[in-house]
Order: C-alpha cells, then structure tokens, then sequence
C-alpha cells in the first residue's frame, strides 16, 4: 500500500511537469487550430540548451528557467513570423507537415550541435530525497513540480488577467468577432504561438532535471504530449492539466507494475482509444461548427 | 490540349521502357539498381500516401509503419513456414490493410487534426511492440532472412522487377479510385466533407477504405523489402524519416495526382543518395530533408505537376461556351392547390438545440406536408438554419424528435438522412469548386454498395440525367466547367440540380433567391413551382417577401427557437406574432401574454 501511494504520488509530481509541457501544446491548437509537431523538438532544445547553461556556467537547471524562456519565447515569434504566418490560411494538413519539417530541422541541427548522446543534468540535489514518514521523494521531482505549478499559474494568470490574455482567448473562441472588436489578430496569433513556445523553455529547463536528452527523444515527448492533450481536450488548458495528471499517474503505475518499457505504450493506446471513444477528450467541448451555412 | 496528352504519354511510355530495359543493359550495375529499387518503393509508398492524402484530404506523417508492419509480417511468417517472402508478401499486404481498417474507424467520427495524431501513435506504438515483443520480433536485434534462393548472378533482378510491378500497380490503383464513383467521393470529403455526407456520400466508409487503400500496397512492398534487405529492425522499418521522404515525394511532385507521387520519388531519391554520400553524420541527413519539406510546403504547395499545368492552362485557356437559352420551363405561375390536406412528409417535434448558453433552436415544433412549397420565415437568428442542420444531421439534436416520413431520423446519419429522400441546399452555396459542374451532379448517391463504389465516376445514364437536369436549369452550356468558376445565382442552380440527383422527396431550400439578381429569382422561382408539379415537396427558407407570399402556402414564421405562427400567407402577414417578431416586441397596439404561443390560423 506505500509503494502503491508512493507511485501515485511520484505520478502526480511527474503529471504536474507534464502539465506544463501540454500547456503550449493545447494552447496553439486552441487559438490557431494549429498541431505543433516541433513542440517536443523545441523542448528537448530547451532542455539542451540548460544543459550548457549548467555546464558552461554552473547554472542551476531550474532556476535557468528564467534563461531559456525568454529565449523560447523570442524563438517562438522568430518562428510565427519567419515560417508559419506565411501559411497561416492553409488547411490544417499543410500547417501540420510544416511544424513536421520543423521538428525534422530541429531534430538534425540539435544533432549536429550535440550529436546523438544522451545528456543529463546532475546538480547536487539530483540524487537526494525527502523523506517523509514512509515515503521517499527526490527532491528533483519536488523541485521540478513546484517550479512547473508556479510557471503554470503565471500563463493562467496571464491569460485571464491580462488584457492580452483576454484577446489571446477572445481570438481562440471567435477571431472574427475579436477582428471586428478590434483585436489585432495577427499579432495575437504572434503572440499565442510565441507563448506557447516560451512554455518549452522552462518545461525543458525543468525536463533536463529529470530525464536525459537527446536530439531524437523528441518522438517521445511529442507522443506523450499529443496523448495528454488529446485525453484532455485539445486546445482545453484545464483539460491538458488533468490528461497531463491522470497519465502521470498511469505511467508511473505502468512503470512501477508492468515495466518501464511498456510505459510509454500508454499514451499512444490512450490516443487512440480516446479519439474512437470520445474524439472531443475530457473536457475539450464541441463547439458549434458551422455557424454559417 | 491533346497535344500535351500526347506529349505526356510519349514521356510515361519512354520513362518506362527504359526502367525495365535498364537492368538489362547494365546487369552489373549493382548499386544504380538498389537505388532504383528504392526509387520504386518509395514511390509505391508516395503513391499509397496520396491516395489518403491527396484524393481524401487526411494527412498522415506515420504512413511508413506500414512498410514496418508488412515486412515483419513477411519476415515472421517466412521464418515459420519456409516459404519465400515473395510468396507471402501479399500477406504483408493484408496485414497492414488490416490495421488500416481498424485504425480508419478511429477517424469516422474525428477530423483531420485528430487523424494526424493518430498516424504519429501509429508509428510509434508499433516501433515501441517490435522493439519490446522480444520473442517474436526479437527486439532490437532484429530478424534476419534467409538469403534468396536464385543465381546470385541475377541478384537483384527479381527484386527490381516485383517492385516496379508494384509501382505499376500503385499507379493503376491510384488511377482506377480516381476514375470510380470512390473515388469522386473521395474528392468530395475533401473538398467539403460536410457536403459531401449531405449529398448522399458515406464519408465514414470511404474514409476508412481510402486508408485501406492507401496502406495495402505499402505492405506489400514492406515484405518484397525486407528480403531485399535481409536484415530487419524496429529502428530501420518503422523509421520516421521514411514518412518524411515519402511525404516530401508525394508533395513535391504533386498531392492530388496520379503521376506526382511518382515523379516526386524520382526527385527526393538522389537527394537521398547526395546526402548519404556527403555526410555521415545522421545530422545533416535529417536537416536536409527536414529544409527541403518545409520549403516546398512554404513555396510549392501544390507540388510540380499541378503548378505546371496551371501554367499551361493560362497559357492556352480553352473557349468558354456560353449561349442564351430560356430556361426550360415557362409555365403560367399557378400556386400549387393546397387546399386538400396532405400527408404529413416531416414532423419536427419539441426540437432543441444550445450552443453553451442560447438555445438556437427551443421547443420547435412543425410539420410539413407531402406535395407542397411550405415556406419558413423569420428574423436573422431565429434559428432556421439551425433547424435545416438538425433536420438534415449537420447537427445533432439536444432534445425532441424529427420524423421523415413516419420514421425517426434525428438519430440516423447525415448521409443516411439523404439517402431516405431529404435533399438540401446552402445560404452560401457549397459546390466542389474544383470539380466540373457535370461531375459536382454526379457526385450524390441515393445508395451505398460495393458495387457501386467501382462504378465509373460519369456512367451513361446518370450522365444523361444530369445533362436533363443542367438543361432544366439552364446551365447546359457550363456542363464542363469548374463549379468554382459560376456566379453566385448560377452555383444555386447548379446546386439544386445537385440535389435533384438525389430523386429526393424533400428538398430544404436554404435562402434560393439570397443574393440573387432579380431576373434570376424569377427564373429559380419559375423553377421550383415546376419542380413541385412534378412531386418534390419543398421547404424553403427565405428572406425576399414577396417570392415567398407568392410561392409559398402554408408560412411557418419562426421567432426565437420555434415556430411561432402557421397558415396561409394572407393570414400570417396579419399575424400579431409575426409582426412582433419582426418589427419588435409591442409594435403596434397587440399585447400579448405569450408572445411564443402558437397562433393557430
């Protein structure tokens, strides 16, 4: 019984970094229908990226979150204006296979730069626990969640506080209408893509911690991100919060019962099964679809 | 024209003499063979890809599992038996048909961007089972085949030769689904799949046999592969990088068309080779391909062949025929009798409809009877075109009931629902604007079968009957035009023959006369009074007065979600309902308790 409460906890902590890392994810999709498939490439950067940081200069991985976000933010707009504003009116097929290229590029540039050898980060803390009655917590986990929760409700804020963030969801839930109420769409759209990416900033910062990188494990950080946030409901912020902790949860149950080469199998048959079973996810709703014909 | 046909063949003919001539005349030439090998086979792929793709509009970017899954099929099953892979590659085939079919139900109810998502799990799940299932796959070691059995002298020649088969076959393939009633449902789901299920189409099949279609070859070719190769592992069968190069051929060469998957295949392998050749370093490999799709999404979107033959076209642009005909129908504008009471053909009951918090459609309640031009009016937002899409399944319904001639269909499919008889047209039309206006009238279907999906696109008869229609109409003349290229009052009644195709019962009517010149309405109204002559009931949501007080009897007036008032036109124009609803609660001296109860006329 504290074995199994020690996994779920362990799953929540995971779910809760998780959480984060489908943040970005959902919230392009939702404002500009848009499948982010570099979303995992620009996170294992990130988590590259905090790698030298820590390297190079002893900066604390975590903390160098307020490094790397700014910087995926700015990467975020640089790719918005130079590649996907271009095709911003294409059917969704054409966005899809451009964010596809993408992640290919960054998957060969990261290559180049790093070569193909996984990369961990290991401040002090990395093999220290907490203890906790009968329980044992690393502290990275600890870490990484409580720093994931914090940037998380920074972006909720953001976004239901700020007057930006009211256009970004005024622009998600009817850009024409927000058009005609003045609402610069264009530089919405900008702005929502570049704060997406800027999630990737510090969901790698905090990923670096916690898991080794390389270049092409970002096929598996995609994999497990499309699968949270179709559980969730995709373009649904709470529902990226809630798919990211129930299979949290269920890996870590998976890894711990079955094996952990069978735990990623999970977010895959949650993806399908989801989309033949309830295509809209938790909590993502149908909205109505064509309001004029 | 025909000169570039025959130009285009010349090329197809020479191209494929020589690749079967080729290993004849250089047998030696082992490396430039494996390399057209690969050439074939991502060609085949390319080619299954757009069958997807490029005829259904749904975009895979795991489509190389497939190749994984039919040469693990291939390579378990030849280990057992025996057998050469060659004989079981068809096996292979099936294998992956198979998975297609049960992985396209996940795509029946969802759309495009879920079906991407679904194609990267694909991949993915089954690299993560070959990798994992030790016992059978043997992991990451991988399987090796027994060496073919023939004169090494000829090596690679029964290799090269089953696979440009292959490649013949997916060519043929691809052509035969275009040419087929299949395959013209497939352009329409990707065209407007909506539409498409409106008019009779069974999206939810064909999608699924269109992604059967697109993977069965790809297995094949994954079997006939993995002897050619020997060695098979997870990592090298179900490899990402492989999508992208068969995506990146079909794209280039041209998404849609029959010999652009082909061509492409011919271009992105000596880019492969090149950076092979130039580089060891995985690295670059990826940053190259990565580069080149994304700069021909960004700057050939429509890939080779259909930007050269835009080209051409504007270049040579053919005759537009057009000649001033009277409509064919000029008969006296007599109302149709309504004076006997009909059977009822459609019963809307307490039907309700909210998106979040309005409530579109609440509590309606109405009937139309069999044979006549019943109209439905009423302020902007009243939720008539709600009520049309719940009738016709574009929405489903929340609450109440929709029967169609006695049956209840407000649970049975859109495309079910015109199958029974219940046709419709658009407020803005939606015509398959890249498709002729011939092929836009064939397009419907009153049924669904087998064999009806390997019909020819155009038969004789439904040509012939289509060509009546266009003639009624009047737009006889534009019969081989792209729909796209009509003016708006020409698309309506380009629309409504659409719909006539269906033989349907009822026919929805969504705003005929809306944006309309005037001697346009006369004639669409002409029509429809002829049209109802002849049996077809109609319902008709309309906002120019007088065509409706002229044409139709009874009025529906609906206000708020529901019907509001019914009778005869002369009644509901002194309706206090109806004049409240329009010109605003309290207009004139009626008061009413309840302004939503029905008024019985």
């Amino acid at each position: 019984m504290t074995h199994a409460t020690e996994t779920l906890i362990l799953g929540l902590l995971t779910g809760g970094v998780y959480a984060l890392l489908a943040s970005g994810l959902t919230l392009i999709f939702g404002v500009m229908n848009i499948i982010n498939v570099a979303h995992g490439a620009l996170l294992v950067l990130a988590g590259l990226l905090t790698f030298e940081l820590w390297r190079r200069l002893g900066l604390d991985p975590i903390a160098s979150a307020v490094v790397t976000t700014p910087v995926m933010f700015a990467v975020g707009w640089a790719i918005y204006r130079l590649f996907v504003a271009r095709i911003r009116t294409a059917p969704v097929s054409m966005t899809v296979l451009l964010t596809f290229a993408l992640a290919i590029t960054l998957e060969g540039a990261m290559g180049l730069t790093w070569k193909n050898v996984f990369r961990s980060v290991t401040p002090g803390y990395v093999n220290q626990s907490f203890h906790l009655g009968p329980f044992f917590f690393p502290k990275a986990q600890v870490f990484g969640c409580l720093a994931a929760v914090a940037v998380l409700s920074g972006l909720w804020l953001l976004l239901t506080r700020t007057w930006a963030g009211r256009a970004i969801r005024a622009a998600s839930q009817n850009p024409q209408g927000s058009a005609l109420v003045g609402v610069d769409i264009r530089g919405v759209a900008a702005l929502t893509f570049a704060i997406g990416v800027a999630t990737t900033g510090a969901g790698g910062s905090i990923l670096s911690v916690l898991y080794p990188l390389f270049p092409a494990s970002h096929y598996l950080w995609i994999s497990r991100l499309l699968g949270i946030v179709v559980l969730g409901g995709m373009g649904s912020l709470p529902g990226a919060v809630v798919g990211a902790l129930i299979l949290g949860v269920a890996e870590a149950f998976t890894a711990t019962y079955v094996s952990t080469r069978w735990a990623t199998v999970v977010f895959y048959l949650v993806i399908l099964v989801v989309l033949l079973v309830r295509p809209q996810g938790l909590m993502g709703s149908r909205l109505r679809g064509d309001v004029v014909t | 024209m025909s000169a570039a046909d025959g130009l285009r063949r010349a090329v197809i003919a020479t191209a494929g003499l020589a690749l079967a001539a080729y290993p004849l005349a250089r047998p030696d030439d082992a490396y430039g063979q494996s390399v057209l090998i690969f050439a074939f086979l991502l060609a085949v792929m390319a080619g299954g890809w757009n069958i997807m793709a490029g005829f259904t509009g749904y975009v895979s970017i795991g489509q190389s599992a497939f190749l994984g899954i039919g040469a693990y099929t291939v390579a378990l099953l030849s280990l057992r038996t025996g057998l050469s892979p060659l004989l079981l590659a068809p096996l292979g085939g099936a294998a992956a048909a198979l998975v297609a079919a049960v992985l396209g139900a996940t795509v029946m109810r969802a759309r495009e961007h879920a079906f991407v998502i679904i194609t990267i799990a694909l991949l993915f799940l089954f690299q993560t089972l070959a990798l994992n299932l030790e016992g059978i796959t043997g992991g990451s070691n991988g399987l090796t085949l027994p060496l073919p059995t023939w004169d090494r002298d000829i090596q690679n020649l029964p290799f090269y030769y089953v696979m440009l088969g292959l490649l013949a076959l997916s060519v043929l393939l691809s052509w035969w689904i275009r040419r087929t009633k299949f395959g013209m449902g497939l352009i329409a789901i990707r065209e407007d799949e909506d539409k498409a299920a409106a008019i009779g189409v069974r999206t939810s099949a064909y999608k699924v046999l269109s992604f059967v279609a697109s993977a069965v070859l790809i297995g094949v070719a994954g079997g006939v592969d993995a002897y050619f190769l020997t060695f098979i592992d997870p990592r090298g069968m179900f490899d990402i990088l492989v999508s992208v190069q068969l995506v990146l051929a079909a794209l280039v060469g041209g998404r849609g068309t029959i010999w652009g998957p082909v061509l492409g295949a011919f271009l992105v392998v000596p880019l492969n080779e090149a950076s092979n050749n130039l580089a060891a370093a995985e690295g670059l490999h990826l940053l190259a391909f990565g580069l080149a799709l994304g700069a021909v999404v960004m700057f050939l979107p429509h890939g080779l062949i259909p930007t050269v033959r835009a080209w051409w076209e504007r270049r040579h642009p053919g005759p537009v025929p057009w000649e001033r005909r009277a409509p064919a129908t000029t008969a006296a504008r007599v109302p149709a009798a309504a004076a006997t009471p009909r059977r009822a053909l459609l019963e809307v009951a307490g039907l309700a409809k909210r998106f979040g918090g309005v409530a579109a459609v609440d509590l309606c309640s109405f009937t139309v009877r069999e044979g006549g031009l019943t109209g439905l009016i009423g302020p902007n937002g009243s939720g008539k075109t709600t009520t049309f899409n719940l009738v016709t399944g574009m929405l489903r319904s929340d609450d109440g009931s929709i029967r169609f001639d006695g049956r209840r269909i407000d649970q049975v499919l859109p495309w079910e629902r015109a199958h029974l008889g219940l046709g419709r047209t658009f407020q803005v039309t939606r015509l398959f604007p890249r498709m002729t206006v011939l092929e836009n009238l064939v397009a419907p279907l009153r049924g669904f079968s087998w064999s009806n999906l390997a019909a020819d696109a155009v038969s004789g008869p439904e040509a012939r009957r289509a060509e009546e229609l266009l003639d009624l109409v009047g737009l006889a003349p534009l019969a081989a035009q792209p729909a796209g290229r009509l003016s708006f009052g020409q698309q309506k009644l380009a629309e409504l023959a659409q719909v006539l195709m269906l033989e349907p019962r009822l026919v929805l009517l969504d705003e005929p006369a809306g944006g309309v010149n005037p001697g346009m309405i006369e004639h669409i109204a002409g029509l429809l009074l002829e049209l109802n002559r002849q049996g077809i009931t109609f319902l008709i949501v309309e906002h120019n007065m007088p065509m409706v007080l002229e044409l139709c009897d009874p009025i529906l007036v609906m206000a708020r979600g529901r019907v509001i008032a019914e009778g005869p036109p002369a009644a509901v124009q002194r309706d206090p309902a109806v004049l409240d609803a329009y010109l605003g609660e309290g207009w004139g001296t009626a008061s009413r308790a309840d302004p939503s109860a029905p008024v019985e006329a």
